[in-house]
């Protein structure tokens, strides 16, 4: 885990809490099924089309859609390990991305309304994702792979601590 | 887990009817005439028969997966059957609860009750459809729990702030991009019909119109703002403007977000700029209570001192429009070599300035106590150089602070996002 130093500066008292490496599972069975769909097709336009230029593409298109995948594969593990979250008195803060770093800030007090979310693959991992909207569209404070039992800890803390009187509208 | 909950409620259970109504319509539209001649009627009427009773049955099974609870503070939504979706919204959050009664509903004595929360500018959260009493209570319910909705726009009786001169601006209109393009596109056209030596008539008169309809942005700018006045009145600023059509718009004193000023290029020898706003929601019409688009303009040409002045009332405490600004790093040269002098942030105890630009220079006052989130990015060729862009969201957009030495940018990130709450002006602006 090379990923926190770009964000040393900060105080290092912040306990960042991961989010669960079973989310990598997730991901990955999400991305090579997109792969295998890529390849399926790219293979089936090999197989029907006539030897040419067009098949010799679709050939080397499955190379680099395997490729791909495989890159992908090993940033994803990463991207999920960078990602994490921390609740502090006043606000809470999420970051994840490995080439473009980001990080986001939200008040407490800013929050619109939180949504608990979880696809059919995401629950069959027994993971669920937390979003929390603000008035703002470029908000994006969203904490994927949490155990539900965290998720619900998570909506449930982050709607009392935004019980104050809306400000900031 | 269901231990101690409020009851919870399901939809009418009229709505999968409703719906799949609408999935008819949908279907048979999609299957189109085409489609029938295709098919013959008997296979026609067995696929939208089938499509219509999938739909029921998704429908069905919908209805008995949504439901909704009224927990103390907070209206919780549950919907979703793959994608499962819990949706809690706090109630003092809610801006308006409208009752909507669509054609369908009406017949069958249905209602669509919309829930807007601040910001976004979709409906978050329909609940489709209760029964017209059910939803009649809610809404009470809600706005009771809630906080209660706006006042009424009162009548605009105010003292004029101030009043643009019309001569300034047509000149300013005549002082933009698109005017100065003609008469180089013309020479260019006829330089170029010269050189054929063929004047067709054709191409005369669709340069012409093409010309012409270059000259309508302006045009219509000057028209729009034609006798434009701002002045002070009981629930904030009143804007008036317009010669074709005159709009008396208000400006809700409490909901700007930000201001921009901007300097372009043609007007800069004359010191002219022009002030923007960004509000959150709509402005409302003086007249009607219809909502009208919200105001965007506070000022279309003015002086420094004129615009200083309506930035001192819209945003008391943004300290002047000329923020002593400080510039990023100068290794931010490498990856904005022109633009790195006009960058620039400046924070007051109300106000965080943001300069940018190198032609048409701007500076974003944003107000603080209305920051949403503050956002920290860094890309890879920022991190080589140790910088960071620190975006400011409101909700009316986001300003980015571009190029800032990293430590500097988290130091200003987490001042942006404390005492998000404190609207009163009160304690130091804390430096950058």
């Amino acid at each position: 885990m090379t990923d926190d130093d770009a964000f040393t500066p900060w105080p290092r008292t912040l306990a960042w809490r991961p989010v669960s490496p079973r989310l990598v599972w997730v991901r990955l069975i999400r991305l090579w099924a997109a792969a295998a769909l890529g390849v399926a097709a790219l293979t089936a336009a090999r197989l029907t089309l006539p030897d040419g230029l067009v098949a010799g593409l679709a050939h080397a298109g499955t190379w680099a859609v395997l490729a791909a995948a495989a890159v992908r594969s090993w940033s994803t593990v990463r991207a999920v390990r960078a990602w994490g979250y921390a609740e502090r008195d006043h606000d809470l803060l999420v970051r994840h991305g490995l080439l473009i770093r980001r990080l986001t800030l939200v008040p407490y007090a800013r929050m619109q309304f939180v949504d608990v979310s979880a696809g059919p693959l995401e629950r069959a991992f027994k993971l669920a994702t937390v979003t929390l909207h603000t008035a703002s569209a470029a908000s994006d404070a969203v904490v994927p792979g949490l155990a539900p039992t965290e998720a619900r800890r998570l909506r449930d803390r982050l709607a009392a601590l935004g019980a104050d009187p809306a400000a900031g509208l | 887990m269901t231990a101690d909950r409020p009851a919870r409620h399901r939809l009418h259970p009229l709505s999968p009817l409703l719906h799949s109504a609408k999935a008819l319509a949908v279907s048979v539209a999609a299957l189109s005439w085409q489609g029938y001649a295709w098919l013959g009627p008997l296979r026609w009427l067995l696929l939208v028969g089938a499509l219509v009773a999938a739909t029921g049955a998704w429908a069905v099974v919908s209805w008995y997966n949504t439901g909704y609870r009224l927990t103390g503070r907070e209206l919780r939504i549950d919907d979703g059957l793959l994608w499962r979706r819990t949706r809690a919204i706090p109630l003092e959050r809610l801006q308006s609860v409208e009752v909507r009664r669509p054609a369908l509903a009406q017949l069958a004595g249905l209602a669509e009750l919309r829930l807007e929360v601040a910001g976004g500018a979709r409906t978050e959260a329909p609940l489709a459809y209760l029964g017209l009493a059910d939803a009649v209570r809610l809404r009470d319910e809600l706005l009771a729990a809630g906080r209660a909705p706006a006042a009424d726009a009162a009548a605009p009786a105010a003292a004029v702030l101030h009043t643009v001169r019309d001569r300034d601006l047509v000149v300013a209109q005549f002082l933009t991009p698109e005017v100065w393009t003609v008469p180089v596109a013309a020479a260019l056209v006829g330089y170029q019909a010269v050189i054929a030596g063929d004047w067709g008539l054709l191409a005369l008169a669709s340069t012409a119109t093409a010309m012409l309809a270059v000259f309508t942005q302006p045009i219509r700018r000057t028209l729009r703002h034609w006798r434009f006045a701002v002045s002070d009145g009981p629930d904030g600023l009143v804007v008036a403007h317009g010669l074709v059509e005159h709009r008396q718009q208000i400006v809700p004193a409490d909901r700007v977000q930000s201001v921009r000023a901007v300097w372009p290029l043609l007007w800069r020898r004359r010191g002219w700029l022009r002030l923007h706003l960004d509000i959150a929601g709509y402005a409302r019409g003086a007249g009607e209570g219809e909502s009208a688009p919200p105001v965007d303009t506070l000022l279309p040409v003015g002086t420094p001192a004129e615009a200083a002045r309506l930035v001192e009332v819209v945003l008391p405490g943004a300290g002047g429009l000329a923020p002593d600004a400080a510039p990023p790093p100068p290794r931010a040269a490498w990856l904005a070599p022109l633009a790195r002098r006009h960058l620039g942030v400046a924070l007051t105890a109300d106000v965080v300035a943001v300069r940018s630009g190198v032609l048409t220079r701007r500076l974003t006052l944003v107000s603080r106590p209305r920051i949403q989130s503050v956002r920290v990015t860094t890309g890879p060729l920022q991190r080589l150089l140790d910088l960071a862009t620190v975006h400011v969201d409101t909700a009316a957009g986001s300003v980015a602070v571009v190029h800032r030495d990293t430590a500097q940018a988290w130091r200003l990130a987490a001042t942006l996002a404390d005492r998000p709450t404190a609207r009163v002006a009160g304690g130091p602006g804390a430096g950058t």
